[in-house]
């Protein structure tokens, strides 16, 4: 029933808005095969959002909702701070309830739903920023490791209270200047992702939202792994640009700079889990096989931008040039909901022979 | 066992599924002795419940582990030891949204640790039943019957419910999940017994065979969806922001909190049909001397109501079943005769006086008197009632 | 306070204010009277036959697919608004919308006034929209404007609105599309 409750009647069609409609018609529900190209020509999970322009935790979202593998059958849980904005916006049942209990309210769900619909499989998903997931509500997020919960942890980790205005959490780097730090920040940056190894994750990655192939397959095997083994984690980096004195422009390049630095990528997968996944890349290699008979004789141009007229206008141009000589050409770009100055992407594909394929050029 | 097990006629552990009405009033009876702890769980069984997540400091009860022997037992489909009051609460709250009829356990100072969940419990419109055991709150640390605790959760926009004693509290958890599934009120219902009074006191009750039970809960009747995606609208968030900024009103905040208590308002019917009354009065009914009281303190002014006949001194007790909704109409109703209402307490503050009294503002001409008030887990002597009384009705008469 | 017109300022409930609940089983609640569901349901076919710009909103309950019911309810709900000659304005999910919405073609339970302020809209029915915000966009409605409101509810029905009927199952939708055709020729509508 879950797909159902996206169909509309036919009696109100002509009333309903084309986002509903697109929802119904063009979003990826129920199949196997949906992830980041997915951000270029179907419907996305998310509507719009009120973040700040340019903030790396809106792209972040939109990556992670492309990434989940059922979303129809996909609980996601929050807690109060900026990403709560984006959460009414989110074609998902979701729940905000109090700041810091996401991980036991996702408990309680989970078990719920599995008690409820024994031959179904229902994902929960938790996503909060890393005051509720670290500081505040540190207890029940290790706590729902300890137990074993299967459920997947998302922290949007912003180094600060950036909702609240920006005071120093426990993430906060040790030296930063917040405040509630006037004097700097007198404590090294908690180790999660090392807690949740400790506390009985199957499964935890550190990265930076700048890769967004990267953060959906962290996302699908972390889902995929809390779903049979128990607890997963991911530790996110979406800088706060605003509290850091950067420009909308600069989200991109902060996450990169991290990408060699605090955030140089950690990713621990107990034996079982890595058992579980090398089974399911398995079964994955069949269903993926699309990847391996695109056109040969062929070029494809991937073109990440800030803000990223240009890029779409670069896109366009080379795909021009090579139509008008006799080649075949297609070209698109991504872009998200932000004004202005958010990350974006173009693509153009040139060949000697049609191309059918679409999207993103990120499976090769 | 599993809820595949269940058909149109039987549970999932195999119990003849039943209606309120028949359960409560018209199923045999046979005579038991027990404690409220035991009734809690006798109770329990018979309600077709999905989950339950406990802690095992603050219930001031084996109640929250017998239900988790019901879970052993087949009986409650879900069970879990959550890591502390708090966390069990937003669990209890993750189970209910997720559809589940959901029940948990407290007293004292962990329902003060676990405050923030009430009121969202409320808000998000969840019929979660909460059985609290009395026992008062730090600082200093007592175990004993103490209902201060009531006073902090007067205000969260749940239903409240007092049991008087072993046979209350068992009808009262069955008529509790009914009345607080009902789609009009759908609100947390807190089912308040006084520890040891209550919790760990045997005496005989009265209850129905334990091979038929309630209806199972119907999540798709709620005032909201479920948390499952299987309801539309498909983007739903429970519970949004709804604070004002650029896209929003002020006016759902506040149309929301008095939609919650609205819907306490609205369980005004249900409560009266399936706890035979939101009052239960006794005693002289044109008693001038009337004692208005809740758990046991009725029972003691009960006592009280005995001895004063032996003295030639009409009384009358109202007991008030339920707190919230407050029961405005019964009270004024029952207290028409009175010169003189005793409000006995078994807390300092006297919760119970300041309902009483605001309730019969303007309405009432008699003296309300807020004594006695015991606390710490002291009880509350016959004499120290009539003393009360005595005093009062001769500094009336100026003796 | 349940009568027609603004209620001032405050979304105030009647529930709380006037003492006014959800009708018992198979009654119906017109302003403060508690009357046969045949008699609410001929006045709410007259006051949305003679009402300017009457609308009905229909929720998410019967605006998808998602059970044999709502199907049945949408047909229903179709031919409803062409007896009553009512617009058809959806209320398709609940969101606090972002940046803001089209009054002309939506409505939202967090600011229900502004689509009616919109198309001033004098009379509309709700249906297929989950009782609790179908009761908080009630309050705000009878708070803010001259709209009557019916709650067409399938569960309890809503006091905050001028008339509610209860327990309206597709079979009731059918009973009363009739008793709205009988209204309409008598009016001559």
């Amino acid at each position: 029933m879950s797909v159902d409750i996206y169909k509309i009647n036919p009696e109100f069609r002509d009333i309903m808005p084309k986002d509903i409609i697109d929802l119904e018609d063009n979003a990826t529900w129920g199949v196997e095969k949906r992830g980041i190209s997915d951000l270029t020509d179907k419907k996305e999970l998310l509507e719009e959002h009120s973040l700040c322009a340019g903030c790396p935790e809106s792209a972040a979202l939109r990556y992670i909702l492309t990434a989940l593998p059922k979303p129809e059958d996909t609980i996601i849980v929050n807690s109060t701070g900026c990403t709560s904005l984006m959460f009414p916006h989110i074609a998902l049942h979701t729940v905000h309830s109090l700041f810091g209990n996401q991980n036991a309210v996702a408990s309680g769900i989970k078990r719920a739903l599995e008690w409820r619909f024994p031959d179904k499989v229902k994902d929960v998903v938790v996503l909060a920023g890393d005051g509720a997931t670290i500081d505040i509500g540190l207890d029940y997020t290790l706590q729902s490791f300890f137990r074993q919960e299967k459920i997947t942890t998302i922290c949007f980790d912003n180094e600060v209270y950036a909702n609240t205005g920006g005071q120093e959490s426990g993430s906060t780097p040790k030296g930063q200047v917040f405040k509630m730090a006037p004097k700097g920040k007198v404590f090294d940056k908690v180790r999660m992702w090392e807690l949740a190894v400790t506390s009985g994750c199957q499964y935890s990655v550190k990265l930076t939202a700048s890769a967004p192939k990267s953060v959906a397959k962290v996302v699908r095997e972390a889902i995929f792994i809390a779903r049979e083994l128990g607890p997963t984690y991911i530790h996110l980096y979406t800088p706060c640009i605003l509290e850091i004195g950067l420009s909308a422009s600069e989200g991109l390049w902060e996450m990169k700079e991290q990408d060699k630095d605090r955030f140089v990528s950690f990713k621990y997968v107990s034996d079982e889990a890595a058992a579980y996944l090398k089974e399911l890349k398995k079964i994955r290699s069949s269903i993926m096989s699309r990847d391996t008979s695109m056109a040969k004789d062929s070029i494809k141009i991937r073109m990440p931008a800030l803000g990223g007229q240009g890029a779409v206008t670069a896109a366009h141009i080379a795909a021009t040039a090579a139509d008008t000589e006799g080649y075949y050409a297609v070209s698109n770009p991504f872009f998200g909901a932000e004004k202005r100055m958010a990350p974006s992407e173009s693509y153009t594909r040139l060949a000697t022979v049609p191309i059918f394929d679409r999207g993103g050029s990120y499976i090769s | 066992m599993s809820i595949k097990d269940m058909t149109k006629e039987k549970n999932w552990s195999g119990q003849k599924l039943v209606s309120t009405d028949y359960l409560l009033f018209e199923a045999p009876r046979e005579k038991h002795f027990m404690t409220g702890s035991e009734v809690t769980k006798e109770a329990i069984k018979r309600c077709t419940v999905d989950a339950s997540v406990s802690y095992p400091i603050t219930p001031q009860s084996e109640a929250a582990h017998l239900i988790g022997e019901l879970w052993a037992e087949g009986y409650v489909g879900m069970y879990f030891r959550g890591e502390n009051e708090f966390g069990v609460m937003s669990e209890v709250a993750g189970c209910a949204m997720a559809g589940a009829r959901t029940v948990t356990t407290t007293s004292g100072p962990g329902t003060l640790r676990a405050m923030e969940n009430f009121p969202m419990w409320s808000g998000t419109r969840i019929p979660v039943q909460l059985i609290l055991m009395a026992r008062g709150i730090n600082s200093p640390l007592t175990i004993q019957p103490d209902n201060l605790e009531v006073t902090f959760m007067l205000e969260t926009g749940c239903m409240i419910w007092y049991a008087e004693n072993v046979q209350e509290l068992f009808d009262m958890i069955i008529a509790g999940f009914t009345v607080a599934e009902m789609p009009d009120v759908h609100v947390p219902i807190v089912t308040v017994v006084d520890g040891f009074f209550v919790s760990h006191t045997r005496e005989s009750v009265m209850l129905p065979a334990d091979d038929i039970a309630l209806m199972p809960y119907d999540p798709y009747r709620a005032p909201l969806p479920p948390i499952d995606s299987e309801m539309p609208p498909g983007r739903f968030l429970r519970d949004p922001f709804v604070m004002k900024s650029n896209y929003i009103s002020y006016a759902t905040h506040a149309s929301w909190q008095w939609e919650v208590r609205s819907a306490v308002d609205r369980s005004i019917p249900y409560a009266r049909h399936f706890l035979k009354g939101l009052v239960h009065t006794s005693g002289d009914q044109d008693a001038e001397v009337v004692f208005v009281a809740c758990g046991t303190a009725s029972h003691q002014a009960k006592e009280a109501n005995r001895e004063l006949t032996k003295l030639g001194i009409k009384s009358k007790v109202v007991k008030l079943r339920t707190i919230r909704p407050f029961p405005h109409a019964e009270l004024l109703e029952a207290t028409k005769s009175a010169k003189y209402i005793f409000v006995p307490e078994f807390n300092i503050v006297g919760w119970l006086d300041k309902e009483v009294t605001q309730s019969l503002y303007g309405k009432s001409e008699a003296k309300i008197i807020g004594r006695p008030r015991v606390a710490g887990g002291m009880s509350m002597p016959v004499e120290a009632i009539l003393h009360e009384v005595l005093e009062h009705i001769n500094e009336e008469k100026g003796a | 306070m349940a009568n027609l017109g603004p209620a001032y300022y405050a979304p105030y409930p009647v529930a709380t204010y006037d003492g006014l609940l959800t009708p018992p089983e198979g009654k119906a609640l017109l302003l403060t009277d508690i009357v046969d569901e045949e008699v609410a349901m001929r006045e709410v076919a007259r006051v949305m036959l003679t009402s300017e710009n009457a609308t009905i909103f229909p929720g998410p309950q019967v605006l998808y697919a998602w059970s044999d019911e709502a199907k049945k309810k949408a047909t229903l709900i179709k031919e409803m608004s062409e007896v009553l000659n009512a617009k058809m304005i959806p209320m398709y999910d609940y969101r606090p919308k972002y940046p803001k919405i089209d009054p002309e073609v939506e409505i939202n339970p967090n600011h229900p006034n502004l689509t009616i302020w919109h198309n001033n809209i004098k009379a509309a029915i709700f249906i297929g929209v989950h009782c609790h915000y179908a009761n908080v966009a009630l309050k705000i409605v009878r708070a803010e404007t001259d709209c009557y409101t019916v709650g067409m509810c399938a569960l309890s029905g809503h006091e905050d609105a001028m008339a509610t009927i209860r327990d309206q199952h597709s079979e009731d939708l059918a009973r009363f599309i009739e008793i709205a055709k009988e209204v309409k020729q008598e009016l001559g509508k």
